[in-house]
């Protein structure tokens, strides 16, 4: 739009000056020395004196005055002055501009400059991510904007990211921002209803190839998102998808192949077989000789007979002559050998992705289009991700007044093989660190066949099951969007759009007969369909003009109306004929179900923004939403926002502080909202789905609160801009407050009422904190830059308010497997872990201890505090905080000729995180197998070992270990080096020389170095600082090409 | 911009105009609550749902049926760690196995129930009351008078032991969000049972109606809930009005084995139907729980019978009650397996091994009731005792029937032993009659100790019934402080 502008701009430009001299040249880009097309060339203090260059770069510009000064410019770019001097041919390398404060931004219902804007908002460009291997943008961006948060918990091929921008602001509602592509809001997050069946995410950002995107906004403040009303309270993102840019088309072309082939971190290593087997058999040995007073001999034949059980059969023998674990034997056919599964249950993966794009313009009509093929081997053997997206973004002049845009993106992806469930049978990662797995065999040692009965705690054999079930949901994606604008004056523009967002995925599963969960019914199929359709209508009028010299004003208009519905259809079949065809036509039982749900929004917006000699800005906004999840007496809110910012270095008085090159103060105050994340939580429904011998029946599900409303955030933002040294170093700092009240909770009720929960606004939480995003040249040469930026996020969150006062108790609600208690208590942090306190272990007995924590009278005190060896007596507290002190990243950039370096860390500081898998591998003795990791044998205590970390392996029926207490929480402080790339640019004439463009080679490392408090397990954890056994994060190594031509 | 404006502005009105209707959007698998009950036939739909929440694995479907064997020392297990296991350890807190799924789904059960009553009322009220209302008056009434004895027997002491001490909170009509109920005493939970019942009695039809509750089903709950309270007199009443008027009858000996392959036989007086794809749990099962580890593919092999059960049959070797029984994991020669829930054969009573209908209430039963009911009374009535014990013991043709002078309590409750193996009735009649339970935590192998119990135990031990849940103390902080004593 903006370019646009420069072209009509430039058309009406007239030859005015005093006709002296003509002067030409050429424009290139420094980074790459490619001829900038395009550029504005003016000569400064006349008005109407320009031209542009043309494709090549060139230009001409006539009547120059000899001691004139020309100014060249172009979006992105610094504008140069550069005195005539007498000079006919001028030419210009152009300097990136990353900071410049007339860089366009994209924002809410249309574009600014990041001088004016009054708001808060940050941006990525499309440079900063294009590196990574991602298969969706979310992924490329941890460490990027001060203030955001990003945390992607599972290495699956495909799995959801999840952002949080400023804190928490919500309770039950969605805490996921909105997310806005091209001007239209779009349907995010989880689409998949596999979640049902099976643990995991189907991110459908994914549908979205990142390289296809131009520039993303986070929008932070009320000033910045109160237009977008009820759905801006956790922030909004605004993705913006490239267009062709004037001049020659240009054909790129890029490839990149990225290995994994090994997991970032340590993730519970295992103890060695044989540190597993002594662990077993002591387990027992001291079950016999502590708890139940056996002889030693007795203990230790307990302790045989538990192992020879299980694994004589695969081949082992057990022996331990005198009767300790000092002479403890593994005997038997297999002694020695031990089964890595790591072999065959992982694999090196391989990411490989292709884009192609065609993109250019005219005066009249410009058009981008790509395509673009991804395919990813995950690290689990059956974990595959594919997908194909193709786009068309295509705008055309119809006249002079008249322009249609229409934005059409396709993608088709598919993934197979994932679960992230905690289930000793189909999780391979929980499989490989845990069962004393050496000792188990896909063959049977005696026949050489498949193994194909259990092993211990219902695990089965992998290399043999993987045939007998599959499991994969394939997403098609269409996204159109049509939009006219109509500049009815100049000063007016109408815009209207109208988006079809279309997302279908198809889920399938499948057990063969031979296969446990499919054995029941002599095998079983699920299809599932999930339709979600979202239609969008707005339009907007806007009226710009400066209506006095100096007095500029701008106002927008508009309405919106929102339709979004889910058609969901299942369809599923048992007794298979063939275990070769897997579908449900062949099935001999059928089962069926089909039903929709859906919301709609209707709103109203306004905006006015006013500037005064480029110094003092001024904007209001003003929308209202009428909101289907809400019943009749609270379904209209009204959103709204006053911001006001001044340009300190406009004025006088900053003339003569050459040290300060830039330097503006901006604030804002305003209100936005929440929707609750249930369609119909304010209705008490009486469900139909309880069908009782073929005969339908009812049942009451949900008790609802008639008058449930919006969340509302009243938010505050000032913030301090500076520029340093002509630009060398600038910054943002940045205070905000948040205070979120009304939020919807699932409360927990009495279950004698029949229910046990229900949605009600239950309180209020305050957020506030300071971000600091920086940025430095430290070094400046004539070949060689070196660029530094810092981002850090200080939030503190916390719940000021529960109406009635009394606490929530609620549970991470990831992985459906009640991971981690939290509680919602007045004063308390939004991620308060809740639970008994632990006491560690005492010395003389191995035995757990607890912090009583309330006035019962102790069994001993542990450092001065009363404590108690049940954990049963022992009183719940807060303890531990997930969200961190301190977020944020730092990267660096050098570059010398056409070689690139640049680093991206990320880093947490503060707060804790849950272990909840750490109990599957560090088990107290009950659960007989889950006594595997290194960590836990290194610190469990023995009679030789008293001053140990965890309690005495006993085989008797305790419970400490799966309590959600503090034994569980480790710092949370990680710093990682999320991405290092270099890269090697060809200079522009050795390019053209062989019929390029341009072209670039890089190579790009993933996740390549963690720095972790604590060492056990990948410090990446879930946005709830929890940790459950989804596949952790790889190291990747990228390789990549890129060409233009 | 004249034009644009007015263009706005109709787009505006029209908008406005038809907004109330835009955002409307009603779901599509359910409906507001407040409609849901009209008439007779939507009473009809209300006590599907009802029935069929009954079958849920919480209650009847699976660990109401497991509670009443594995505490009750007929169940053995062979391992520990396969499921539902913490029930025969007793290793329960309010934290940890504390089983609250039998204190959510049933009081959901008795929401539902307390809906339909409220429901029937208003229309009734409103002057639209018919007979088919008034009979679904009488399932509600009787299924909720089952749901609270129940409840009342997991959660609070047996009647005969301290009657005033606490039983559970009494809701008989749909309560506010906000409520906070505290518990009733047991016998106050009693007398609401009762009253439910004899209320609904005459509502009831009398004809036998498969898969729900009828006049005799109620009978047949008055006559158990009679026993539980020694109303011996009132129990036999019952229960002879059921042999004598109801239109069941006893499995012939031969036809015995094949009725676990049937659904609805002669004997049903309360039968929950379990179909494919409504409440079947597959693997999950009842029948699976009880089947031999790895007999097929999924089998587990939870809980077998006990030596002392084993011991008990084999008074008897030609009991035609062995038929049912499977060797078990131990050894071919131990018959510790029981197929009551899979069919001998494994195809059920429908052809699924897993979908296979829960017999709940059984004429024997009955008999064994009327039996107690009349050696109890004041002045025990041994040969009626004797004649309804030798109904079900001829079951056993080698062992000698009973006479007048030789029927005892023992052999009474040996009988329902044997008859009643699996079927969720043992724990409750052995701490009714203040027996001692011994487990047989021997057969347990590698041996094991159990640490949250004694091997033995009788009903001055705290666990014999559940501890109140911290989920349910956490939102209704006022139970909290009537927590079982010892939890």
């Amino acid at each position: 739009m903006k370019k646009l502008v420069f072209i009509i701009l430039s058309v009406l430009f007239v030859n005015a000056g005093m006709a002296q001299t003509r002067v030409t040249g050429t424009v290139t880009a420094a980074d790459d020395g490619s001829p900038v097309p395009y550029a504005v060339v003016l000569l400064k203090g006349a008005r109407g004196v320009g031209t542009n260059t043309d494709a090549d770069g060139r230009y001409a510009i006539s009547n120059i005055p000899q001691d004139g000064v020309l100014l060249f410019s172009y979006v992105g770019y610094k504008t140069q002055e550069i005195p005539v001097s007498g000079r006919t041919v001028i030419d210009v390398v152009m300097q990136t501009d990353a900071l410049a404060l007339d860089e366009v931004i994209v924002v809410a219902y249309g574009t600014s400059t990041k001088g004016t804007f009054t708001g808060a908002a940050s941006v990525v460009k499309a440079d900063a991510i294009k590196d990574v291997p991602a298969l969706s943008f979310e992924n490329a961006m941890g460490g990027k904007i001060a203030g955001m948060q990003i945390t992607t918990l599972s290495g699956q091929a495909g799995s959801t990211s999840s952002i949080r921008v400023r804190g928490i602001g919500s309770m039950n509602a969605t805490n996921e921002p909105l997310y806005v592509i091209d001007g239209v809001p779009a349907i995010s997050g989880n689409v998949s209803q596999m979640s049902g069946y099976i643990y995991t995410s189907s991110n459908v950002m994914s549908s979205i190839n990142p390289s296809d995107i131009e520039s993303i906004t986070v929008l932070k403040d009320a000033a910045a998102s109160a237009l977008y009303g009820s759905r801006a309270a956790n922030g909004v993102i605004l993705i913006t998808t490239k267009q062709g840019k004037l001049g020659k088309p240009v054909v790129s072309f890029k490839a990149s192949v990225g290995l994994t082939p090994s997991f970032a971190t340590d993730n519970y290593e295992t103890a060695s077989p044989e540190e597993q087997v002594r662990m077993y058999y002591e387990n027992f040995w001291n079950a016999g000789v502590y708890a139940y007073d056996w002889t030693e001999e007795a203990a230790s034949l307990s302790a045989l007979n538990q192992l020879n059980k299980r694994f004589n059969k695969h081949g082992y023998t057990f022996s331990a002559p005198d009767n300790t674990i000092n002479s403890l034997t593994i005997g038997g056919e297999r002694a020695g050998q031990y089964f890595d599964w790591d072999k065959v249950l992982f694999r090196t993966a391989v990411y490989q992705t292709y884009d192609l794009s065609a993109s250019g313009a005219t005066e009249t009509s410009s058009y981008y289009t790509s395509f673009s093929y991804t395919n990813e081997l995950g690290r689990s053997v059956i974990n595959n991700f594919n997908r194909i997206t193709g786009r068309i973004n295509f705008t055309q002049k119809a006249g002079k007044f008249v322009e249609f845009a229409t934005n059409v993106n396709v993608s088709n992806s598919g993934k197979e093989g994932f679960n992230d469930s905690r289930s000793t049978g189909s999780n391979y990662f929980l499989q490989s660190r845990n069962l004393l797995w050496p000792l188990y065999w896909p063959t049977d040692y005696l026949t050489g066949d498949p193994w194909t009965s259990r092993f211990g705690s219902y695990a089965y054999n992998p290399v043999y099951y993987n045939d007998q079930w599959e499991n994969s949901s394939k997403t098609l994606r269409l996204i159109a969007s049509e939009s006219v604008t109509v500049n009815i004056l100049p000063e007016l523009t109408l815009k209207s759009i109208f988006s079809y967002d279309n997302t279908n995925t198809a889920d399938h599963l499948y057990y063969s007969a031979l296969h446990f969960s499919g054995a029941n019914d002599n095998g079983s199929i699920t299809e599932t369909s999930t339709n979600i359709n979202k239609m969008v209508s707005s339009t907007t009028l806007n009226y710009s003009k400066e209506i006095l010299a100096g007095h500029k004003l701008n106002v927008l208009v508009g309405w919106e109306a929102e339709k979004n519905l889910t058609d969901y259809q299942r369809s599923s079949g048992t007794n298979l004929p063939t275990s070769a065809l897997h579908t449900v036509a062949t099935a001999g039982k059928l089962d069926a179900s089909a039903y929709y749900w859906g919301y709609n929004m209707l709103s109203m917006l306004s905006r006015a923004e006013y500037d005064f000699n480029d110094k003092y800005y001024a904007s209001a906004s003003f929308r209202r939403d009428g909101s289907s999840r809400f019943g009749e007496n609270t379904r209209w809110g009204n959103f709204w926002s006053l911001a006001a910012s001044w340009r300190i270095d406009q004025e006088s008085f900053m003339d003569d502080v050459d040290l300060i090159s830039s330097l503006r103060l901006r604030a804002s105050y305003g209100v936005n909202g929440t929707l609750p994340s249930d369609n119909y939580g304010w209705m008490s429904l009486t469900s139909y789905t309880y069908r009782y011998m073929e005969e339908p029946g009812s049942g009451v599900i949900s008790v609802a609160d008639p008058n449930l409303s919006w969340e509302t955030s009243y938010t505050y933002n000032i913030a301090l801009e500076f520029g340093l040294l002509d630009e060398r170093i600038g910054g943002t700092i940045e205070y905000f407050n948040r205070d979120s009240k009304d939020l919807l909770q699932d409360v927990r009720l009495s279950m004698v009422t029949g229910f046990s929960s229900m949605l009600r606004n239950v309180g209020e939480i305050n957020n506030h904190g300071v971000e600091i995003e920086l940025f430095g040249e430290i070094m400046k040469k004539r070949d060689f830059t070196w660029t530094a930026g810092l981002t850090a996020s200080h939030v503190k969150s916390s719940v000021t308010k529960l109406y009635g006062g009394q606490d929530i108790i609620w549970w991470d609600p990831i992985g459906d497997d009640n991971r981690a208690r939290f509680i919602y208590r007045e004063g308390e942090s939004t991620l308060a872990f809740y639970g008994p306190e632990w006491a560690g272990v005492e010395d003389e007995t191995g035995k757990n201890l607890w912090f009583l924590n309330n006035n019962d009278t102790p069994d001993l005190t542990v450092d001065g505090r009363p404590a108690t060896y049940e954990y049963t007596r022992a009183s719940f507290v807060v303890i531990g905080d997930a969200n961190p002190w301190l977020y944020g990243g730092i990267n660096t950039d050098l570059t010398w000729k056409g070689v690139g370096l640049s680093m991206n860390f990320a880093y947490k500081l503060g707060g804790k995180t849950f272990d909840f898998a750490g109990k599957d591998v560090n088990d107290d003795g009950y659960y007989w197998e889950r006594i595997m990791s290194e960590w836990a044998y290194e610190n469990r205590w023995t009679p030789e070992h008293t001053d140990a970390m965890y309690p005495q392996r006993v085989a008797i029926d305790m419970e400490d270990v799966n309590q959600r207490s503090s034994r569980h929480l480790h710092p949370a402080d990680y710093l990682r080096l999320k991405s290092i790339t270099l890269g090697y640019t060809l200079p522009h004439d050795v390019a053209q020389k062989i019929k390029l463009g341009s072209a670039r080679v890089y190579f790009n490392g993933a996740n390549l170095w963690t720095l972790a408090a604590w060492k056990v397990y990948d410090p990446e954890v879930s946005e709830y600082g929890t940790r459950g056994w989804e596949l952790p994060l790889g190291k990747t190594y990228t390789f990549g090409i890129e060409a233009s031509f | 911009m004249k034009k644009i404006t007015t263009i706005l502005t109709v787009l505006g009105i029209l908008l406005l105009a038809s907004c109330q209707d835009f955002l409307d959007v009603k779901p599509s698998s359910s409906a507001a609550s407040e409609e849901s009950i009209m008439n007779a036939a939507d009473a009809e739909v209300a006590m599907n749902g009802l029935i069929r929440k009954m079958t849920s694995s919480s209650y009847y479907g699976r660990n109401f049926v497991i509670y009443g064997d594995a505490k009750g020392g007929d169940f053995a297990i062979r391992s520990q760690g396969r499921g539902l296991d913490a029930l025969y350890t007793f290793n329960h807190s309010a934290t940890s196995n504390s089983y609250y799924g039998f204190w959510s789904q049933i009081y959901n059960i008795i929401l539902q129930a307390n809906n339909l009553l409220m429901n029937i009322e208003k229309i009734e009220e409103a002057g639209n009351g018919t007979a088919a209302l008034e009979e679904y008056k009488g399932q509600a009434l009787t299924a909720r008078a089952l749901l609270y004895f129940d409840l009342v027997r997991l959660y609070g002491k047996p009647y005969n032991m301290d009657k005033t001490s606490f039983g559970v909170p009494l809701v008989l009509e749909p309560l506010d969000a906000s409520a906070q109920p505290t518990r009733a005493s047991v016998e106050e939970v009693y007398t609401q049972i009762i009253n439910d019942l004899t209320d609904a009695a005459p509502l009831l039809s009398t004809g036998a109606k498969d898969g729900y509750l009828n006049y005799y089903a109620n009978l047949a709950i008055q006559a158990r809930v009679n026993l539980f309270m020694e109303n011996y007199a009132d129990a036999l009443a019952a229960a002879e009005e059921i042999i004598d008027d109801g239109p069941y009858s006893l499995y012939a000996n031969e036809e015995w084995v094949g009725s676990w392959s049937e659904q609805f036989g002669s004997e049903s007086i309360f039968e929950l139907g379990i179909y494919p794809d409504e409440a079947d749990l597959g693997t999950g099962s009842l029948g699976y729980y009880l089947l031999r580890l790895g007999k097929v593919t999924g089998a587990m092999g939870m809980f077998m019978a006990s030596d002392y059960w084993i011991n008990r049959m084999s008074e008897d070797l030609t009991d035609v009650r062995w038929g049912i029984m499977d060797y078990d994991e131990s050894s071919t020669e131990r018959f510790g397996s029981c197929l009551k829930y899979t069919g001998v054969d494994l195809t059920g009573d429908k052809g699924s091994r897993s979908a296979v209908n829960i017999k709940v209430i059984r004429l024997s039963e009955i008999y064994l009731i009327a039996a107690e009911a009349a050696i109890s009374l004041p002045t025990p009535d041994k040969a009626k005792a004797a004649t309804y014990l030798n109904e079900i013991r001829k079951r056993a043709p080698a062992l000698t029937p009973a006479d007048e002078t030789t029927v005892t309590l023992d052999m009474i409750m040996d009988e329902k032993s044997k008859e009643f193996f699996a079927e969720g009735l043992r724990y409750f009649d052995m701490i009714r009659l203040n027996r001692t339970i011994e487990f047989n935590d021997e057969f347990i192998t590698p041996a094991v100790v159990i640490i949250h119990r004694e091997k033995t135990i009788d009903r001055t031990f705290f666990k014999i019934v559940l501890p109140i849940a911290q989920e349910e103390i956490d939102a209704n902080p006022p139970i909290g402080d009537q927590q079982n004593t010892g939890y």
